[in-house]
């Protein structure tokens, strides 16, 4: 009797350590908001250089007029987020998201840098579409959660509209390549 | 017949006063009705902010005023849509910009494409 009932309690152990390990699985990366800023920044500035690519490479002028804007919406944003930080004296620390980020960006910039020219237009859009969408789950589902300063938590929710346009004027382009 | 004729003078210009101060009653009953004490045109305000117009839709009196003024820390304008007829060219956060409507107008933000708004002449 006494072992059915320790058998028992080592399942019951056994599912609330699994139960207990998924919670932590889901919960992805912790940042301190010098991290965020950090996030922030670095993906406002990959894609100006998706944009600088595109305005080299592109004839099309509704891709090159949106990399035109995707330049100056994005230093806007960068501008915005130095300003804070040196306001609250701190500097944007690198971390293993701000990493990830560039290195799926390297990958990207070859693509754009060598595919076939009748192609560029396509592939820069379809990128514009898939990457605004990304940095928008992840400035909901991680950057805003993330943050304690409540700036950079303003700054992050006043970028989010911006994305969203960004992501519809992309789509809005893709449907006319 | 003299006096009578006199009298019925008298009466028809009465009625005519009392008529002409009825219509000048009514008139201003009228026109207090609708809203507008007078014909002076009104100033209307299209805030932008969060990458929206607000309001995105608007209706005014033919010559009022509408003042456009940029929250947003990004460079927007006010285009007219159909061909492009008219345009504010871009201006930044802090600065407005200004039109009489004469006309019914569908505008956007030719920066920001997808920002749209419109203006209509109310009846």
């Amino acid at each position: 009797m006494k072992l059915k009932r320790n058998i028992k309690l080592l399942f019951l152990c056994l599912l609330l350590l699994s139960v207990s390990g998924i919670t932590i699985a889901q919960n992805g990366p912790k940042l301190i908001d010098t991290e965020v800023a950090s996030v922030a920044v670095v993906a406002n500035q990959i894609d100006i250089d998706y944009a600088k690519i595109a305005i080299k490479r592109s004839k099309n002028k509704d891709i090159t007029e949106f990399a035109t804007r995707m330049i100056e919406d994005h230093n806007a944003v960068i501008s915005q987020a130095v300003a804070l930080v040196e306001k609250l004296g701190v500097n944007p620390k690198d971390n293993a998201v701000s990493q990830s980020l560039l290195d799926q960006a390297e990958t990207k910039l070859k693509i754009l840098r060598t595919v076939k020219k009748k192609d560029f237009d396509k592939t820069y859009i379809d990128n514009e579409v898939e990457y605004h969408r990304a940095v928008i789950d992840a400035v909901k589902g991680l950057l805003i959660p993330e943050t304690e300063n409540e700036e950079l938590k303003a700054l992050l929710e006043a970028v989010l509209p911006a994305l969203e346009a960004h992501l519809n004027h992309a789509k809005m382009v893709q449907s006319k390549i | 017949m003299k006096t009578h004729k006199q009298s019925i003078s008298k009466y028809i210009f009465a009625l005519a006063i009392l008529i002409c101060v009825l219509v000048l009653l009514m008139s201003f009953k009228s026109t207090t009705n609708t809203g507008y004490s007078n014909d002076e045109p009104v100033t209307h305000t299209v805030t932008i902010f969060k990458m929206k117009f607000s309001p995105a839709n608007l209706t005014v009196k033919k010559g009022d005023k509408v003042v456009w003024i940029n929250k947003d820390f990004f460079p927007h304008d006010v285009t007219e849509e159909s061909a492009e007829k008219w345009t504010s060219k871009p201006f930044n956060q802090g600065e407005k910009w200004s039109k009489v409507i004469n006309e019914d107008i569908k505008y956007f933000c030719k920066l920001h494409k997808v920002m749209k708004g419109t203006i209509t002449i109310g009846k």
